[in-house]
Order: C-alpha cells, then structure tokens, then sequence
C-alpha cells in the first residue's frame, strides 16, 4: 500500500464517524509516516489521540499487507500517560480505530492498577499498543529478557509530556527512551504537549541533545485558536470581605447563579480539603443541589471518579467541586463554565482548566475566578491581562538527577544485568545526563556496588554485585523485590484506605492525617461525617456520623509559585493602583475598584508602593517583631530572598527567624527587635557573595533537607515498605531526616546530598531571579514604614502559617531565653 | 551537667544523654541501637559508612568522663541482628576496665549466648537498692523505675513561633525515663504534666524546662 491508499483508510474512517481531520492531525500523520519523530502542541479534548494513534495503526497495515487475515504479534508501540486515570479513554479511542479498520490490533493497559493475573498474561502475549505510566515502564525493563520484548517497537507516545517534563518522571521517561532507542529497531519517538513557555526545549529534552532523533524531527502546533472570557466573582461590599485565607466561602452564595445558568460547572480548588468543605458547605447550605452536585479528587475510590466523570459526560450534573485531578485528559462535552477558587499560581494551568468548558466549536471557554481574599483581587486583575497575553510559564527540566539514574542502574541490574560501556553513552545521550562526567559515572556505579567510594574490610553492603566478565548484577532475591517495589519518582504518604465497618470502600487518606484522629473523633472526607472506629493494618474502619462539626483532612497542596512574567503583570497593576488610589480614574478595572477601600487602608496605614520604590514595614503584635519586605516577585524568589536576608541579618548579632512569605512579599518575624537602619546601612540587599550567603542560609534552614528526603527515597536510601503492611510513616520522615545530619556529617561530598542543595537553587529558588529582583531592588528608594498594627497587604504573610525558620543563637542561650519569655 | 536526687541518691545527667548514678558508680545508658547503620546497609541503603564508628567514640566519652565501675544499658542495645558491629562491639568491651551489664529490650533479639560469651550479664530487669532498672517503662509500687525505650523528646515553643524539639530525661513522680544515647535515632514528643520534670539535652549543657 502506498501513502495515498493508507491516508484513505484514515479519511475514510473520519468521514464515517462525521468528522473531518483537523491540518494538525493530517501534518501528523504525514511526519509521522515519513519516518519522523516529533512533538505535538495541542490541547486535550483536540483529537491529539488520534493525531498519533491513526499512523502507528496505517504503519502497522503498511508493513502486514494482509493485515486482515494475519496478525503479528507483539509490542508495536507504547502510549505513555501521567495519570492512570486517562489510560482508559485513550484505550477506549485506540481500541475504536483499530478495530473499525480491521487492522487486528490489540490495545492494552499496564498501570498500577492493573491485577497480577493480567499483568502475567500480558507477559506472554504482550498487546500490540501498551499504554503505560513511567512507573510501570521501568518495571518492565526490570524483567528479565525485556530487549526481546521491545524489539519490533515502531513507536513510544509521551502523553501530557508538559506534565511529565518538569517532573523528574520526565527524567525516569528520558531514561527508558534512551535504552529503548537501542533496543528497538526502528522506533519513533512523539510527544504531545500542552502549551508551555518552552516548547523546543520539551522537544530536546524528549528526544535527546543533540541526538540523530532530534535531527530528524518537527514541532506541530495545532494552533486551534480558542476564545476565553474570564470573569472576577467580586464582592458586593468589601466590609465583610477578609484580608486573609485560602477558602473562599464567604462567596459561597455569588456561586449558586453561575451554577444554575449554566448546563454544567466545574469548580476548581486548590486542594482536597478546600474540595470537601466547599462541597460541604454548599450542601449544607442549599440542600436542594443534593444529587446534582458531586465532588471528585484524587483520594476518592476510583468507582466514585468514574461514576462523576460518567454523570458529567451525561449530563446528569449541575456542578463537579474538584482539584487538579480533572485538570487534564478527558472530554466533557457538556461542561460550560469553570469556576477557579483562589489563585491558580499558574496562566498554564489556568488556561488548561479554562480549556476544560465550552468544547462545541465556536463556543467560547468561561472561566470565572473566585478571589479568596482582598489582595487575591489584584491577583485577578493581572491574570486578566496574563491570559490576553498568553503569558505562560516555562516548564524547567531537570538536570543531573543522580537520584533517578542509580536507581534505573539498579532497574537494569535487576533484569538482565548491564555492561557500564555500553549504557554510558546511552545515558550521555539524555537531555538530563548530558554534562554526565565520567567521574561522576564511576561514583554512581560505586555507590550501587559498594555503598560508598571506598570498600571497607568488614563491610556487608549488599545490593548490585559485579560480575567476573564485568557485568553489573543484582543477585539478591530480597534486595531484586525490594528494589521493584520502589520504582517511581512520586515520594507520597503512606495512603491508608478508609471503610466502612460492616463493608464498602470510601477511599484513601494520608497515614499523617489518620494518626492525629483518636477513636470516636468526627472528621469530612468524600462529601460524608465519618466516625473513626479503629485503625486495623492498613484500613481505617468507620462509622456514619450524625454529627455536624468535624475535623477536614488536611492535604499538602502543592504550592506553586508566580511566574516571572506573572510577577511582572502583578506589579504593574499594582503600580497602577498606587497612581490613582483615592482618585475618581475611570481606567480601573472591576477588580480594582473594588478594592479601592483597602487600598486607601493600606495608604493611610502605610503606602501603596510605586516603580522605584521597595517597601518594608515593621509592626509589633503580642506574637512578636514583625519585618514584611514587598518585593512582589513571586513565593519562591521570596523564600529565598527571606532565607538570604534573614541569614545576613542573623551575622549582625544572634537572633532566631519564624520566616514566612507568599507572592507577594515576605516576613521577617523574631522575638528581638531588629535595628532596620542597620539593614539598610549595611546594604544587605547587596547581590555581592549572593551565592556563598544563599547556600549558607540553605544550610541553616529546612529547604535541602526537604528536597533530600525525596532524595533519599528515589536512590533507595530509605526503603518504605511493603504494601499492605504499616511502616510508620513517621519512619521514613525521620529516618530521611536523620539520614540529612549523617551525610552533613560524614559524606558530605556525596552527590546526592549535593543534590538536595542544586535541585532547591534551581528548582526552588530561581537563581537568575533572584539575581535580577536585588538588581531591581538596588535601583529602587527603600520606604520603610514603621507602622502601628499589621497594614491589609501584610495580613495574608503574617498569617501563613508554612514557614522556614533560621537561628544564629547558640542553642543553650536559646533555649535559656525562650524559657524566659514564657515565665512572663 | 545537672545532678538530680531521686530518694536521695544523686544522678549526674549528662548532655550526652547519659546518667551517672554516683552512689553506685555506675553509669546508665539507654537505646543506643548498635549495628543500625550496618543493618540499613546490609539491605541495600547506603547510609554512610563512616557514622558507624560515632557511637563508640561517644561511648568512649561517657565512660572517660565518669570512670564508672558498672555501665549498664537500659535495653535496644543492639538494633537488629548479628552483622559487623558485633565485632566492634566485642573490640569496646575488651577495653572496658568496668562491669558491664545489658537489661534486655525488644531490639534485643540477638541471643544472650553471644553476649555471654564476651563475659556480660543480661537480665530483664534488676533492683538496686529502691531502684527498679528496666527497658520498658514499668512502674511498680515500694521501687522507683528508670528505663529507656520511650526515646523521650520535648517540644519547646516560644514568642515569634519558635519552636524546637530536643532529647530529654524525663521525670515523673516514680520514673525516670533516658534519651535514647544512639546517634541516628529519633524521638518521641512527651506532654509533661505540671509535676514532671523535664531535662533537656543543649548542645554542651543540660536544661530543666518543665
């Protein structure tokens, strides 16, 4: 068959189901069947699936003429997808076309949910396409003789690949490719991407730097131009309205019109326990939404999930309260507005969930964003412009992760066993790996040898063994099944799954939350009161509870931070604000005139600032001395900037910090008065020695030690247990906690302790940012006010309650004055 | 330093997380959970190396320091199985001018034969005097307890939300609890009622805050 006869099939399967193939779809097919690898830029619910899935089946019939009478067999292409929740609808869209083409082919899936029986069938008849999670792919280059089964793979499909690539399961995905290049004989390798800042890069980091499969390639954006109209939910009086909070409630009533005008809502939030009480709330409050307003999350059992996702594609809701965990995959056809609570901390992320309403063709998208305190309205405003501009963020790949590689060196040590010089240049050739230097390569394989760079006489360290041709092997039964067990990038809690006591499954919830609770406490969880009866194993047994007040679990939500471009649109509408607080302007946007009360608040207490100039204020409060620095550059060039002023600050004489900070600006909060006149004679703004003061200051806080922890699991420091049977938690926080101080102490020349500190400076704090806000800051007037009470722009720092602490006393002084204090 | 009195005995509590029983020279050490390390890296962690040799040197500190002529550990001496610290530990006793003595606790699982061989005495619990030495925390009426296995930790909180978690001794009416003396080891957050009393361990000093 030539390419005319196979697009055909493709043509005249769409013509029959009504459709007609998007350009982006057709160039897809065209590239792909050249021969091409490549990246996809579109967004979900655009016929992406198809765009990929239609020419690795035409591929397929092309090389099996008689694909109608015989079928080979084997493993033709992998799909893999960050949520095992999608794995079913691109199954379901797969299974559609290859078998209306009668093409033969089999589609299955392989995620963590799939049973052990399925698992082993799938073994010895592998489906023609898998779709798989990084997880599960790994796992399959832990079993033996797997270069057998991915040998006649044309294609591997990274699905979501915006999600996955600033992840370091795009790291673990970079790694699989790179072996399956060479194992694989003529494979292609495509990834589909929503729009991020980055779009090239996601495409080097997929295919490799400065690899033949970069060469051969193309970028295809699918440019399906999409109108958004994005609406404030804006308070009638600001009297009422708070300074501070993540919630949202008191605008629990502007919600229900925009529900009940609309075929079907979702409403998103920025974590599950804010996902509960909203759903709570509203229930409580109009009781006649019951049946037609339903909650869905991601600790929800997956029968409820589908059962929602099911009733919303059929319209049987009104409204869906939810988190992230619909943000991508699925189409919902009859979905027609979306309700963001609080601020999305992204323009991505908040164009994708607008992307979710409005699918008919023609019909525009409706977000509406819902402002959970006052400043949160300045937040709106910009978000406005952020999303005319199209301001999206990059998505920062991760670089040197020697955590992910040792522990694929230990996958592949696991299966069939490796040779160093053949896998060398395969990792060289990754995006992440590429400045790999070969002493680095030796202290890795080292480290998975002999547990350290030097062998000790009486040492029993035992995992991945060498053999006498030089083969790296895992012989160990024990060390192979704990090791599988362990694959995976995504450190969690330990999930215990919630019951009730005479039978039926609720769902799963964090083991910390779980071990506050004591038997008979009352809490919220999927939408119901339970009473806590017993914990047994790994289950929380529970009973209905007709109690009204209850605790809400409270999930770590990610906390994302502002963009540098979103940072620079807040800034200006702040700038704005200053020009014309407490005049009559007509230019102010609805966000901003609403605000104009604490606007003039803030004025009068303190000042709005303008362009060239940089606030500081200070206040005293039965808590302590209060410091608030406003650089208004987003949360994570603020936890740095609070760490480095609070460490240069901290040399001047002893004292100890409570550092908090948000997008807006950060705090300084001590038991002592801190002289600010000295701050400011000293120049502590001063971009000199920024990088030996800031990895300083990182040594004197939290942050390396957190990225450590997750660390520390990944390389397979630290072993979590196996399922269904309790380790504490607890444990592996300690122990990984504990495991911080030794390396301080005696290696700290590893390199996974070194990492902890690059990932935090590149991930964490933004380095370039950093430099560019105090070179910012330099050119600016310093105000500092001295005010009376915390001013309206303070309330949302002082009251965060996430914070990072730094001390300079000595410990026993400190102590001693603590002590003191409390005697008062 | 600081030396309590329980029934008119005297304790020297050292920021080391050990006691000194100065009536009965003899030094008292909890939880010191030998051959962890070698343990994590038996299995495939490799925690450094090099902490292994920490708690020996500390070891040797205590026992400088108070010239004991007993040291008895009060239970989790050994973390796990025989493994390699076994031998440092059997090289430690030897130098050991001091009785030495090892009230068994639920870590100890390695079997007393061995220690018996190295010329140590395991009991499960024994009473000096009105004192009562166990792992467990075991109060019985007409003796006063001391014992480990708890691996007490306090929580202090200041102004400004300042807040710390540290090791400590911890003293009720009839029991004194020990810090675990292990490097390596957690802690348990106690609540002390208005009554107790609580050391804790600060660097070079200890502290009474409650």
């Amino acid at each position: 068959m030539n390419k005319k006869e196979l697009l055909a099939i493709a043509d005249h399967w769409f013509s029959n189901q009504g459709w007609k193939p998007f350009p982006f779809q057709k160039k897809t097919w065209n590239d792909y069947l050249k021969g091409k690898n490549g990246l996809l830029n579109a967004p979900t619910g655009s016929g992406k699936t198809y765009a990929l899935w239609v020419p690795i089946v035409l591929e397929y019939l092309k090389k099996n003429p008689d694909y109608k009478t015989k079928h080979e067999k084997g493993l033709k292409a992998i799909w893999i997808t960050p949520l095992r929740a999608l794995s079913v609808e691109i199954a379901q869209a797969a299974t559609r076309f290859a078998e209306e083409t009668q093409s033969g082919l089999t589609v299955g899936i392989r995620t963590g949910d799939t049973s052990q029986k399925e698992r082993a069938a799938q073994k010895k008849s592998m489906p023609d396409l898998l779709i798989t999670t990084p997880e599960s792919l790994h796992l399959l280059l832990s079993s033996k003789n797997y270069p057998k089964m991915f040998k006649n793979l044309n294609a591997i499909v990274a699905d979501e690949w915006h999600e996955l690539l600033g992840s370091k399961r795009g790291v673990q995905t970079e790694l699989a490719l790179s072996r399956l290049k060479t194992v694989s004989d003529n494979l292609k390798i495509w990834g589909i991407s929503a729009t991020i800042g980055n779009l090239p890069q996601a495409q080097e980091v997929l295919l490799g730097a400065e690899s033949k499969a970069l060469q051969n390639s193309t970028l295809i954006k699918a440019n399906i131009q999409k109108q958004i109209e994005v609406k404030s939910i804006i308070p009638q009086s600001m009297e009422k309205f708070p300074w501070r909070g993540h919630l949202g409630l008191h605008l629990l009533d502007e919600v229900v019109p925009i529900i009940n005008n609309s075929k079907t809502t979702l409403i998103f939030t920025n974590t599950r326990s804010q996902c509960e009480l909203w759903f709570q709330k509203l229930m409580n409050k109009y009781p006649e939404f019951a049946g037609e307003v339903a909650m869905h999350h991601g600790s929800i059992n997956k029968e409820t999930r589908l059962w929602v996702e099911q009733a919303i594609r059929n319209e049987s809701l009104k409204a869906v309260i939810c988190t992230s965990s619909l943000d991508l995959g699925v189409d919902f056809a009859p979905v027609e507005t979306i309700i963001q609570i609080g601020g999305p901390k992204g323009v991505a992320r908040f164009l994708q969930r607008a992307g979710r309403s409005g699918h008919q063709p023609g019909k525009a998208s409706r977000i509406y964003f819902l402002p959970t305190h006052a400043i949160e309205l300045i937040e709106a405003s910009a978000l406005q412009k952020a999303v005319e501009k199209k301001a999206v963020e990059d998505r920062i790949p991760y670089l040197q992760s020697f955590d992910v590689l040792v522990q694929y060196l230990t996958t592949l040590a696991v299966s069939d066993g490796f040779y160093p010089k053949e896998i060398y240049p395969e990792i060289k050739s990754t995006f992440c790996f590429q400045d790999l230097t070969e002493d680095e390569w030796r202290w890795c394989l080292n480290f998975i040898t002999k547990g350290s760079q030097s062998l000790q006489s009486y040492d029993e360290y035992k995992k991945v063994e060498i053999e006498e041709d030089g083969k790296f092997k895992v012989n160990h039964r024990g060390v192979a099944m704990r090791h599988r067990l362990q694959i995976g990038t995504i450190v969690s809690d330990a999930m215990l799954t919630v019951k009730y006591i005479k039978g039926g499954f609720i769902g799963a919830i964090e083991e910390y939350f779980v071990s506050k609770l004591t038997p008979g406490d009352v809490f919220t969880f999927a939408g119901r009161n339970l009473e806590l009866s017993r914990i047994k194993g790994m289950q929380v047994l529970v009973r209905k509870s007709k109690k009204k007040t209850a605790k809400v679990p409270s999930w770590m939500g990610g906390r994302m931070a502002f963009s540098a471009q979103m940072s620079e649109l807040l800034r200006e509408e702040l700038y704005e604000a200053a020009e014309s607080v407490g005049s009559n302007s007509k230019k102010r946007s609805p966000e901003m005139e609403a605000l104009q009360p604490i606007l003039e608040r803030q004025q009068l207490e303190s000042i709005i600032p303008k362009q060239d100039q940089f606030l500081i204020e200070t206040f005293k409060t039965r808590e302590g001395y209060h410091e608030i620095f406003y650089p208004f550059e987003g949360r994570f060039v603020h936890e740095a900037l609070g760490s480095l002023l609070a460490y240069r600050i901290s040399l001047l004489s002893p004292i100890s910090f409570s550092i908090a900070f948000n997008d807006y600006g950060f705090e300084l909060l001590s038991d002592q008065e801190i002289d600010m006149q000295q701050v400011l004679d000293n120049n502590l703004f001063s971009s000199e020695f920024l990088m030996d003061d800031l990895y300083k200051s990182l040594n004197a806080t939290e942050m390396a030690r957190r990225k450590f922890r997750d660390i520390a699991v990944i390389a397979g420091l630290v072993f979590t247990g196996y399922p269904n049977k309790l380790v504490k938690n607890k444990h592996l926080q300690s122990s990984s906690q504990l495991l911080f101080d030794v390396f301080r102490d005696y290696e700290d020349d590893n390199l996974l302790f070194q990492q902890a500190f690059r990932e935090t400076f590149e991930h964490q704090l933004e380095e370039g940012r950093l430099r560019q806000a105090l070179e910012r800051i330099h050119t600016q007037e310093i105000i500092w006010k001295a005010c009376q009470k915390p001013t309206p722009f303070s309330f949302p720092i002082i009251t965060d309650r996430l914070r990072e602490k730094l001390s300079s006393e000595k410990l026993e002084d400190r102590i001693q004055r603590m002590l003191k204090q409390l005697e008062k | 330093m600081y030396t309590i009195t329980i029934k008119n005995n005297h304790f020297q509590l050292s920021c080391s997380g050990v006691a000194f029983w100065e009536e009965q020279q003899t030094l008292l050490i909890a939880d010191v959970h030998l051959g962890k390390i070698s343990h994590f890296r038996k299995h495939g962690s490799a925690v450094p190396h090099l902490a292994i040799q920490k708690n020996f040197d500390r070891l040797n500190e205590s026992v400088e320091q108070f010239q004991p002529e007993k040291v008895i550990f009060l239970g989790d001496l050994f973390h796990s199985v025989l493994n390699a610290e076994w031998n440092l530990f059997e090289h430690w006793l030897q130098q050991q001018k001091a009785e030495v003595i090892l009230i068994a606790g639920n870590h100890d699982i390695i079997s007393p034969i061995h220690y018996e061989d190295l010329g140590m005495k395991i009991h499960q619990e024994l009473l000096i005097d009105k004192f009562r030495l166990t792992h467990h925390p075991e109060e019985q009426e007409g003796s006063f307890n001391i014992c480990g296995h708890i691996h007490p930790g306090y929580h202090l909180v200041g102004l400004a939300k300042q807040h710390l978690k540290l090791k400590c001794f911890f003293r009720s009416e009839n029991q004194l609890i020990l810090p675990a003396f292990g490097e390596f080891t957690g802690c348990f957050v106690m609540k002390p009622e208005k009554q107790d009393e609580v050391y804790v361990c600060a660097n070079a000093k200890v502290i009474q805050v409650n």
